[in-house]
């Protein structure tokens, strides 16, 4: 059971404090402050101890989620519970943020109550909850250019607006019952690969974890059909067709899904309830259908001067109308690099030194498929030997594909039945995230 | 008195008429409350507006006084006729918010009210307000622990309660208030097992840890029979122990149904998307499972590394302290715990901690080439991690030791100084164990003693050199002379490690080290620490044979030179199982407060029939499609499940069973002897159906004695198997006495290899011998398995052509709706149902025993009475068996 709940900022302000068993200090906010920026390293323990109260905290949204339990509960129950506070409260607040909890500590004091009980956790799920639920969320909404562009000249309504904004999806899930005006569902197909390159260029290892995440603002929608491509098929023996199937290893679907017409027609039905949800989650190893989206082709010796000489050749093998964003290669050089010269092959990257962690980071804001850049990296090493050679690599890449996915899941369809009366819009986004791709040298 | 003035505009606010402005003040008061600010002055002022009809204004009402009723007792009690009201509101969810909030009043003097809603709210129509009267027993205990009977009585009232809501909130209010009344669940537990699949999330995690620990104290430890755990199990074969070791005097194990009933209904739930739900069953699977089916929880587990850091991290703690005790079972998952490059450090290392419990003969080079990798990573303590999993590996795994150590040196000459010292220190623990071979390396180190200036590990080599000075004895001395010029530089412990040395070589090589070793300890004798005073003193006396010396000095070249046993590198996750799995105890590998340590299994397992519920021949009858409700212990929508554990148990008693059993009436049974034939004693045989634990390939038959002759029966036991090649038998123990007109009951297991052939086997009395022999019919030869109805798909796809039988059939009158078909098919094979969203289909899956087959069984329903009956199985012979038995059964 859970003694208090609290949540901090990064700073140590306290946003949220419930006590809900009583009889602890108050200054016990300040010691697991204490405690937790005493440590270095990039992640403190999960669970740290003062006495006998036990603190289990998470971190999401740049907030410390802090929960203390002075006996015996399970820190599985504990720190999946946190998590799903984090999101409940990023379903009713609209975002994550220390101010968006600052806004709604009334709402989340609601939430709270709602869903523990004298330490003990009721329920959260959001189904149940918003019958309870009385208070409205208050949200900030910056200003943003893009709000101004989707009107055009004299009202008329832009190319731009058929395409919703990133900020579309982070608003309450409440609002939509007062305002009742737009009714919208997004869905995200969100891939992250994580791939090891060997030195000789092959492949040894690839992995991608995908899942389709529904957020719902539809206030009564009884069922929403989401088909995924026919060809879609779980496991290695099966193979439908000829065509270049689409295939995960294995697959897991949240427990409202019903699956009756999975088999058949590779539909999922569900009755999605109000705010996020995951559901469906897969993971496909070793067996990508697509090319690789990154190959590197590095060179690395010495010259006379005693500097290191790295050319780098990054090739984009995505297909000629899709681009990477957001590209960012990681580097390790020799300790005791001094200083970096660069040749770059085009105006829109960058590239620079950073000596606390040995490293060259080269940055390219967008880098379109079938293109190669390449660029050359002079260091100045002193003391460089043989051996600090073998310190270059492995470099790491981390990216963003928009608009791609890596298995090749694709969303045919997506129905909600009965017919929403109103304007209901439906917005379906993929994207591939680096988890880690890391290229050995 | 300032502060009195401070919140003058907020009481105005409040006592306004607006509900607006009343809202406007909470939310101000509220905020304080969240900031940890005092606003216990506005306590009367906001009491006021307990009643408000604003149900917004009303909840922050709540909110406040819960946080100050403690605090102002006499105020508080003003609220108190509202919250009596509202327990008697029509509508549900006042009723329960009222009691929720009254029983968090901590104030002593109304104990006896919350007692009496309490009690009244246990037997409310609406389970939410059950539920929550389940939550406010806890509250009411901390507050006033004098009412505990009271309140044991209300807790034993809701424990029996039907709906799968209070099942959770009063499991929990029982773990807090009365967990040593074991007694009461008694009754409960089969509806718990089967109740808890639809159980809210976090309720399933409290049941399922409160099972565990129930199944602890009432059953058998299914393992009982492998003897010492832990020994064999290093070697990662757990799997395929013999079985033939246990012959002797072990009584054979029969698990109790309601055991086996709870492993089975929790199985389902590690798919559930709740990481703590996941990890309440993997722990219950690991202290409740027989060895051979803890494996299922490999895959659930690794599919949790996939979450948020924090959880992963959990994760892997219990990981690693199962990869000790069952290697084999995460073996196929090596891969998801190779590190990944944003992995934070902590993770990092348990991954490392894993990977190397993991390591084995055949997968070392592998795990070795990864951890070649990770020695480039940028964090060193990583890094540092990684050299020391080598170093386990080498330990653990002779062939790789002189691999792992040539890598180790390697690393030696490199950059980093924290590699470099890392390496030093286990390569140090590496030569100990076999340093004749060595004596390069050991040259390579003494080199390094120019170079290396971590302390450890300069340490660690002049220890090495001073340990093994006869192995480089021309360098030994050198390194002195060098280490005896610096001296006053060094560390504290390479003080001290050049003590040793000098003191070692004296005793080796006086000739050339004398005045070194005079030299080094003259310096040390006017060191600033006094450690090291101490120790240049105590060696002088010992080796320094003077006069005074005493006797010591003859042994000092045993003192100082006797053979040091290597040393064990062993996982700081050995001992941590003795804690419960998924405990906080367990993750902090220390005793928390309030830890309740898992119970030890029961030498005998307490009386069974406790847990008998009266009512299960009327619940038998209803229908398929029957709420949850009224599953009171045969849950029909549990119906796999059902036909299994209806079956009477048996306890065994020093090998003979001396309950009366009879076979329920879903089994069949068949009869071995007759009584005219046995001269009074008579044998029936059914296949119980259950598995038989000591060799899972073999069909467990359940036999029954009838001793009716006038005399008693003594010996009886089974002589001359005669077999077919393959099969095998296990005999049951002899039951040394069975008196006139008694009955016994007896366990054997014969492994039929997937065939209906015959086993023939004498059975033998202290008089005489019978002929007998027991054929099975196709149906037992299998055991059920659990497949969703993608897996049965998937699977019935790869069992076409040649291994798909498909009949039509017209059914039976009486046998027109799925209960009775699910009845019937089960009824005459062995297998289970798989779910399925159609409801003109069955279907059911299950193994053949031996060879562990997959055979699939549809039954597809059309109009009036058609159906057609599809089997699908690899051996084809029991496919046509199948077939025309299910078809008798249907068709009848």
């Amino acid at each position: 059971m859970i003694s208090q709940v609290f949540i901090l900022s990064s700073k140590g302000d306290h946003l949220i404090y419930k006590d809900f068993r009583g009889g602890a200090g108050n200054d016990i906010v300040s010691i697991f402050y204490e405690k937790v920026t005493a440590l270095t390293g990039d992640q403190p323990p999960v669970v740290m101890n003062h006495k006998d109260i036990y603190f289990v905290h998470i971190r999401q949204g740049g907030l410390y989620w802090v929960a203390t339990t002075t006996a015996g509960s399970s820190p599985f129950t504990i720190t999946e519970f946190l998590n799903r506070l984090a999101a409940l409260v990023k379903d009713y607040c609209g975002s994550l943020s220390e101010k968006s909890v600052q806004m709604n500590f009334a709402l989340i004091y609601e939430l709270l109550d709602e869903i523990v009980d004298y330490g003990y956790i009721q329920t959260t799920s959001s189904d149940v909850l918003k019958n309870f639920i009385q208070t409205e969320a208050v949200t900030s909404r910056p200003f943003s250019l893009f709000d101004l562009s989707n009107v055009g000249l004299f009202g008329a309504e832009t190319q731009q607006s058929k395409v919703a904004p990133s900020s579309a999806a982070t608003r309450p899930i409440q609002s939509s019952r007062e305002q009742g005006g737009k009714s919208e569902i997004f869905v995200d197909v969100i891939e992250r690969m994580t791939v090891v390159i060997g030195s000789n260029g092959l492949l040894m290892k690839a992995d991608v974890e995908g899942e389709i995440r529904v957020k719902c603002y539809m206030p009564s929608c009884s069922e929403m059909r989401i088909g995924l491509n026919e060809e879609f098929s779980i496991g290695k023996s099966q193979l439908r067709g000829y065509g270049a199937a689409v295939r995960v290893d294995e697959c897991s679907f949240h427990q409202a899904v019903r699956l009756d017409e999975f088999d058949s027609h590779r539909i999922l039905r569900l009755c999605p309830s109000q705010g996020e949800q995951t559901v469906m989650q897969y993971q496909l190893s070793d067996d990508l259908p697509s090319a690789l989206p990154f190959r590197l082709f590095p060179t690395i010796e010495r010259d006379n001067g005693g500097r290191l000489l790295m050319y780098m050749k990054l090739r984009c093998d995505l297909p000629p109308k899709s681009a990477a964003i957001n590209v960012c290669a990681t580097i390790p050089v020799p300790k005791g690099s001094v200083s970096l010269s660069q040749e770059l092959s085009s105006p829109d990257q960058s590239a620079e030194l950073k000596p606390q962690s040995r490293a060259v980071v080269w940055k390219i804001a967008r880098f379109a498929g079938g293109t190669q850049l390449s660029a050359l990296f002079k260091l100045e090493v002193p003391s460089l030997s043989s051996a600090s050679m073998l310190e270059v690599g492995p470099v790491g890449l981390s990216f963003e594909l928009p608009k791609i996915t890596a298995t090749g899941l694709q969303i045919r369809f997506l129905r909600l039945s009965p017919i929403q009366p109103g304007p209901s819009q439906r917005w379906v986004r993929y994207v591939t995230h680096s988890d880690s791709y890391t290229i050995r040298i | 008195m300032f502060s009195s003035h401070r919140h003058d505009d907020l009481k105005e606010m409040l006592d306004s008429n607006k509900d607006s402005l009343k809202l406007e003040a909470m939310k101000r008061i509220v905020a304080m409350i969240a900031r940890g600010k005092n606003a216990s002055d506005l306590f009367p002022a906001v009491v006021k507006n307990v009643a408000c009809k604003n149900i917004e204004v009303k909840k922050l009402v709540y909110v406040y006084l819960v946080r100050y009723a403690e605090e102002q007792q006499d105020l508080a009690l003003l609220s108190i006729s509202t919250f009596q009201r509202g327990l008697k509101d029509p509508n549900q969810l006042i009723r329960a918010s009222a009691l929720r909030v009254l029983s968090s009043i901590r104030v002593t003097i109304i104990v006896p009210i919350m007692m009496l809603a309490i009690k009244e709210a246990a037997s409310d129509m609406s389970p939410y307000v059950r539920k929550t009267a389940a939550h406010a027993i806890p509250k009411l205990y901390s507050l006033d622990p004098e009412q505990k009977d009271q309140l044991i009585e209300v807790i034993e009232k809701l424990l029996a309660d039907k709906t799968t809501l209070v099942a959770g909130s009063v499991v929990m209010a029982f773990e807090e208030v009365c967990p040593e009344r074991i007694d009461l669940i008694h009754k409960n537990y089969r509806k718990l097992c089967n109740l808890l699949i639809d159980v809210e999330e976090w309720g399933q995690v409290v049941i399922i840890n409160m099972l565990t620990r129930y199944a602890r104290t009432q059953f058998l430890n299914p393992n009982i029979n492998e003897g010492g755990s832990g020994d064999k199990t290093f070697y990662g074969s757990d799997e395929d122990e013999d079985e033939d070791e246990e012959e002797k005097e072990k009584k054979p194990y029969v698990m109790d149904p309601d055991h086996r009933l709870l492993l089975r209904n929790t199985k389902p739930l590690l798919q559930s998307r709740n990481a703590a739900v996941v990890m309440a069953v993997a722990q219950l699977y690991f202290h409740l499972a027989p060895k051979a089916e803890v494996g299922v929880i490999a895959k659930a587990l690794v599919r949790l590394l996939r979450s948020h850091s924090e959880v992963q991290y959990v994760v892997l703690q219990n990981v690693a302290t199962m990869s000790i005790k069952r290697r084999g079972m995460f073996e196929p998952y090596l891969k998801s715990f190779y590190i990944r490059s944003t992995d934070p450090t902590q993770i990092k290392v348990l991954k490392l901690e894993v990977l190397t419990n993991l390591a084995n003969e055949t997968n070392i080079s592998t795990i070795l080439r990864e951890f070649q990798t990770y020695i480039k990573s940028m964090d060193k303590d990583f890094v540092a991690a990684t050299i020391q999993a080598i170093g386990r590996c080498a330990t653990n795994i002779s062939e790789v030791r002189d691999t792992c150590l040539n890598g180790l040196v390697q690393l030696l000459s490199n950059r980093d100084e924290l590699v470099v010292a890392e390496s030093v220190v286990v390569i140090k623990k590496l030569l100990q164990m076999q340093p004749e071979k060595h004596s390069d390396i050991i040259k390579h180190m003494a080199k390094l003693t120019d170079n290396i200036q971590v302390p450890m590990a300069r340490a660690s080599i002049l220890w090495l050199i001073g340990e093994y000075c006869e192995h480089v004895p021309k360098i030994a001395p050198d390194v002195l002379r060098k280490m005896a010029k610096s001296f006053t530089n060094e560390e504290d412990i390479v003080k001290l490690q050049i003590i040793n040395l000098a003191a070692k070589l004296y005793l080796t090589n006086s000739k050339q080290t004398k005045l070194l070793t005079q030299y080094v300890l003259n310096l040390a004798k006017y060191d600033q620490n006094y450690d090291i005073r101490d120790r240049a003193r105590f060696i002088r006396q010992l080796i320094v044979p003077t006069e005074k010396s005493g006797a010591l000095s003859k042994y000092a070249k045993k003192l100082f030179l006797a053979l040091k046993p290597a040393p064990v590198l062993e996982s700081p996750f050995k001992d941590r199982d003795h804690f419960q799995l998924g405990s906080l105890s367990h993750l902090l590998n220390a005793k928390a407060g309030g830890y309740q340590e898992l119970p030890d299994w029961p030498e005998a397992a307490p009386d069974p029939s406790v847990r008998n519920v009266e009512v299960k021949e009327s619940v038998r009858a209803v229908g398929t499609v029957t709420h949850r409700d009224t599953g009171a212990l045969w849950g029909p929508q549990r119906m796999e499940g059902s036909e299994s554990c209806s079956f009477p148990r048996a306890v065994p008693q020093r090998g003979v069973f001396l309950q009366t059993i009879a076979p329920s009436s879903a089994l069949k049974s068949y009869e071995l002897l007759h009584r005219i034939t046995g001269e009074g004693l008579s044998v029936e045989y059914c296949f119980s159906r259950q598995p038989f634990s000591p060799d899972a390939n073999m069909v467990a038959v359940q036999m029954q004695f009838t001793n009716s002759a006038s005399s008693d029966t003594k010996n009886l036991h089974i002589e001359d198997v005669k077999l077919q090649s393959g099969m095998r038998v296990k005999e049951f123990p002899e039951i040394e006495l069975l008196p006139a007109g008694e009955t016994a009951t007896a366990v054997m297991g014969i492994d039929f290899c997937d065939s209906t052939q015959a086993a023939n086997f004498q059975l033998c009395t202290h008089t005489r011998k019978f002929f007998v022999s027991i054929q099975p019919p196709v149906g037992e030869l299998m055991r059920p398995v659990f497949l969703t109805e993608n897996e049965f798909k998937k699977e019935q796809g790869q069992l076409m052509g040649m291994n798909e039988i498909t009949e039509k059939l017209t059914l039976d009158v009486k046998c027109r709706n799925e209960h009775a078909i699910v009845q019937r098919v089960t009824t005459a094979a062995n297998l289970s149902r798989v779910p399925c969203g159609s409801d003109k289909e069955c279907r059911f899956a299950g193994r053949t025993v031996t060879s562990g087959s997959l055979v699939l069984v549809t039954v597809a329903t059309k109009e009036e009475g058609a159906a057609q009956l599809t089997v699908n199985c690899e051996k084809m012979v029991i496919g046509t068996m199948l077939v025309k038995d299910i078809l008798q059964a249907l068709t009848q």
